[in-house]
């Protein structure tokens, strides 16, 4: 992959670790229920946010099949219509794997303005069916949700790429 | 550069497998299938039973920081407030012991007026407590997730309740958990009985979004007051009659309606409650019902041709 001029050189991404940063933000996304927050309109998608990092960094291994079927896991844990998260992972992630040849070449906060439109479409596509099926219209709290997980990108790529920018030769002086 | 810093494996160049638009269009069309098969004819139950047996355990982790903190809770509980707690239990004991010791009598005197009256014995049911694991993440529909189902021997359209009345209905059972849709939600409704005059009604949840329920199809000049308590009528097959439900709080009668807008308090708490009762639902014990006759329309005169 031709990177940018500068930029430090990656480890190769861990399967398992990929494996484990997407359950553990579905985790999350249950914790948001089971906790107090219950059903605010407001919570950010985790997941979403997670997953959309992966099929930008790693293409080859998450892509939309991934996408859809932990969309089908979050509509059965948060009992909505069965496929309606599904939906908007699937085009989030299409939309992902447009952009993810570009957007590694900004700086991360620039990155996290150019996911913002992804999550809210994402989000849009929920709120349509949601209203066309149910009839049910959500409140502007709503709108906070792409906001609060485009702010999250930054925290996330730090989080997620930490295990990558470890030494590729670990010695006495420099042991992670 | 060390070896370790690229993948040994590089990227195929020709074999990249479906295009993204490909993708796309396949998994886009399967979700929207799968969204007419789950709305239209409920036909995803399985798929779905997979998945929550397969989420099972991320939720049962997700549960713990709850159940610790209320561990702790109960640890640093300090003493006076389980003396006040244990003084109260004793009142409503002695309140409720004079009730129950009525009640064998009642129960067999009302036996014996029965059986001389040949009526059928009231249905008796059973039940057991299940646990809140937490509120559906839609805001505008009224569900909870209970931690009891199929190996409990839950039923779909079991009846929930808790202490002081009807909660809810089970709409959706999977191996380990059960979801129940509650009496406040816009698109359930329970046939109720008015405890004072002994009237019928249909009591709807309220579509204003608040934790209300609206007692619907009753006449603008019908005997009801505020304070009026509404029991279940056990008409439906599904709740056990007599089970108190809500309470009236407003009625709102206006001139251009034939029908009197009245509005009920659940008497069931509906939110933040921990444990619910998830009873047999009484259709079980209930003879099939009777066909209905399907009346043949006379109107032949156009077949004629």
């Amino acid at each position: 992959m031709i990177m940018p001029r500068g930029q430090q050189l990656l480890l190769p991404a861990k399967p398992l670790f990929i494996v484990l940063s997407l359950f553990t933000a579905l985790l999350l996304n249950m914790l948001e229920n089971v906790g107090l927050l219950g059903n605010a309109a407001w919570m950010p998608d985790f997941l979403a946010v997670v997953l959309l990092f992966w099929s930008v960094h790693q293409p080859q291994r998450v892509g939309i099949g991934w996408a859809f079927i932990l969309g089908l896991a979050c509509d059965v844990h948060q009992v909505s219509f069965l496929g309606q998260h599904a939906l908007a992972y699937t085009v989030q992630g299409f939309l992902a794997t447009l952009i993810h040849r570009r957007l590694l070449w900004f700086s991360v906060p620039s990155q996290a303005l150019q996911v913002l439109p992804l999550f809210a479409i994402s989000h849009a596509i929920s709120m349509v069916l949601r209203m066309s099926l149910s009839g049910s219209l959500m409140g502007w709290p709503m709108l906070f949700a792409p906001l609060i997980e485009a702010c999250l990108w930054p925290i996330v790529s730090v989080i997620l790429l930490a295990p990558q920018r470890r030494a590729p030769d670990p010695d006495e002086n420099r042991p992670l | 550069m060390p070896l370790g810093t690229l993948d040994r494996t590089p990227p195929p160049f020709f074999k990249q497998g479906a295009t993204p638009l490909h993708k796309l269009i396949f998994f886009s069309c399967l979700s929207v299938l799968i969204m007419f098969c789950d709305v239209r004819w409920q036909l995803t139950q399985p798929l779905r039973s997979l998945f929550s047996l397969g989420l099972a355990p991320i939720q049962w982790m997700a549960q713990q920081p709850g159940v610790i903190a209320l561990r702790l809770e109960d640890f640093f509980q300090d003493n006076g407030q389980a003396q006040k707690e244990t003084a109260l239990a004793k009142k409503q004991l002695l309140a409720q012991s004079l009730q129950a010791s009525q009640a064998d009598q009642l129960q067999l005197e009302n036996k014996q007026l029965r059986s001389l009256l040949e009526l059928k014995d009231r249905v008796q049911t059973t039940g057991q407590v299940a646990q809140v694991i937490y509120d559906a993440a839609d805001p505008f529909t009224r569900r909870v997730i209970l931690d009891k189902g199929a190996i409990n021997g839950i039923h779909v359209s079991s009846p929930v309740m808790d202490e002081s009345g009807i909660v809810g209905q089970v709409t959706r059972v999977y191996p380990l958990i059960s979801e129940a849709t509650l009496i406040i939600d816009k698109n359930h409704s329970i046939p109720v009985l008015n405890n004072r005059t002994g009237a019928r009604g249909v009591a709807f949840g309220e579509s204003g979004g608040a934790p209300l329920l609206e007692l619907r199809y009753m006449a603008a000049n019908a005997d009801i007051q505020e304070n009026d308590v509404l029991s279940t009528s056990g008409v439906d097959g599904v709740y056990p009659p007599g089970v108190p439900v809500a309470k009236v709080i407003k009625i709102e009668k206006s001139a251009d309606s034939m029908f009197a807008r009245i509005l009920c308090e659940p008497l069931g708490r509906a939110q933040g409650v921990r444990h619910l009762m998830v009873l047999e639902p009484v259709g079980i014990d209930l003879p099939a019902r009777p066909e209905i006759e399907v009346v043949k329309t006379l109107s032949r005169s156009g077949g004629r041709r």
